[in-house]
């Protein structure tokens, strides 16, 4: 295997270049009709969409010749072994320290510290988020070896957070289902999401499309369950001491 | 440049940790070729460098524009303005949304071109632009949030459950839901409705900027299950 670097590079510099037309165009529209921003302003702004640009592209050729290759190996590796269940751990411990280490899901934990004036501290969401992000995986492995349809976990997940949210404070519904997408990082949604589709193609009698796709959809339940039940816990202990 | 140096920080946070578990997997469990080996550390290397140039881009360049049209279009007074852009930005953010081009790459490729990359990507960015268009109509109407969480997801299941559903578009179209929440979207949406929510009913908390991520997974969604029942 010869190494690729800039293999497909011309394909993704146009795609990204489509994929910044709406955006240079809206801002060009309100810059013209409202915004009417001083020639220097409007230089920053294209000095900040060009380096957009470069980054999108930069990023997805990185998908493109490393992880999705090279996650696609692992998953068809491991789909040749004996003992596949492997990957339930393995998929445990990838979502556990892609959780952890999360930006994003800092930032949510501390405003959901705040939110709950520090009932719910934000060491304790890391951990509760975490773990749940590192079931999601485990469940998402689990789904292909087993061939469980997606919908015997999105259904009754969906279900319970609504039930939840019915029950729950309009500002934690609000949080928790803004929370979805934090779960779904970057490595998530490119490398463990590539695992997958790679051992879903090689296990006999699993389709790619039905059983290795639908790993976003079940990590980004993990977050909205977290912060829900969190915030029905609090919301109990409130009720409890004001009575 | 603290924001660069933060920025830089965290992409490493995100990325470094799990490069290193996958390494030590790597060298007592999977054992790859070593070229394998090594174009997954291109893939982290490239792929970091494209994130911190793309969150600094977007920090400096298109999250003070979301900020400041946000706060501009409310001025003129016309409702219907604002729901018109709101769609439109939410229709822009999300073609250029990182996640949803890897999603949208990985299911041409797996089908085999059936479902090419644009095919997911244009209904997915249009559900968006009607879902940010409706959190808008929300925050303004003071609908709470949970009746439009619940009509949303109960569309999402009538459609899912129909039997003109073809099975291979369910897990994809909750996939979908799932990446339009990423580096691009949720910080532009965010700028755009705190800007439009400060402007309509500054008498409140802005919490209501709060809740507009959360219907934007539901749009995306439902866009690509119709595209499934007539498409497939």
């Amino acid at each position: 295997m010869a190494i690729k670097i800039f293999y497909g590079f011309g394909d993704v510099l146009f795609e990204v270049s489509m994929a910044l037309i709406p955006l240079i165009l809206f801002f060009l529209f309100f810059q013209i009709f409202m915004l009417k921003l001083p020639l220097k302003r409007v230089k920053d702004i294209f000095v900040g969409i060009a380096l957009t640009f470069m980054g999108l592209a930069f990023f997805l050729q990185g998908v493109h010749v490393g992880f999705l290759p090279v996650g696609r190996e692992i998953g068809d590796l491991v789909g040749n072994w004996k003992h596949q269940w492997i990957l339930i751990p393995v998929g445990f411990l990838l979502g556990f320290v892609a959780t952890f280490a999360e930006p994003a899901v800092r930032v949510l934990n501390a405003e959901v510290d705040k939110v709950s004036s520090g009932y719910i501290p934000a060491k304790l969401m890391l951990y509760t988020l975490s773990i749940g992000v590192a079931i999601s995986i485990a469940l998402a492995m689990t789904r292909i070896i087993f061939g469980i349809p997606l919908w015997y976990i999105i259904g009754p997940g969906y279900f319970l957070a609504l039930a939840l949210a019915i029950i729950s404070t309009e500002t934690f519904t609000s949080i928790a289902f803004d929370a979805g997408g934090v779960a779904t990082g970057p490595m998530t949604v490119t490398f463990i999401l590539a695992i997958a589709l790679g051992f879903s193609d090689t296990l006999e009698g699993r389709d790619p499309m039905l059983d290795g796709f639908g790993m976003i959809a079940i990590v980004a339940l993990a977050p909205i369950l977290s912060v829900l039940i969190l915030g029905l816990l609090f919301k109990l202990n409130e009720s409890r001491s004001d009575g | 440049m603290q924001t660069v140096k933060d920025t830089i920080w965290e992409v490493v946070y995100a990325i470094l940790p799990i490069t290193i578990l996958v390494l030590v997997l790597q060298y007592t469990l999977i054992w790859l070729p070593f070229e394998s080996v090594l174009q997954f550390l291109i893939g982290v290397i490239f792929v970091s460098v494209g994130l911190v140039l793309f969150l600094i881009g977007v920090h400096i360049g298109l999250l003070p524009v979301g900020e400041m049209i946000g706060s501009a279009l409310p001025k003129t007074g016309k409702v219907w303005m604002i729901l018109i852009f709101s769609f439109v930005l939410g229709f822009a953010v999300t073609v250029a949304e990182p996640d949803v081009h890897v999603l949208s790459g990985y299911v041409d490729q797996v089908s085999e071109g059936a479902i090419a990359k644009w095919t997911l990507i244009i209904p997915v960015a249009i559900g968006l632009g009607i879902f940010v268009s409706l959190s808008m109509a929300r925050i303004i109407l003071k609908i709470s949030i949970k009746w439009i969480l619940i009509a949303g997801y109960s569309i999402v299941f009538a459609l899912a459950l129909s039997p003109w559903m073809p099975a291979e578009f369910i897990p994809i179209s909750f996939d979908s839901g799932g990446v339009t929440t990423g580096p691009m979207a949720v910080p532009f949406i965010l700028a755009f409705g705190v800007g439009v929510a400060s402007v309509l009913r500054s008498d409140e908390k802005v919490a209501d900027g709060f809740g507009l991520v959360a219907l934007a997974s539901i749009g995306p969604i439902i866009a690509v299950l119709l595209l499934g029942i007539f498409y497939g």
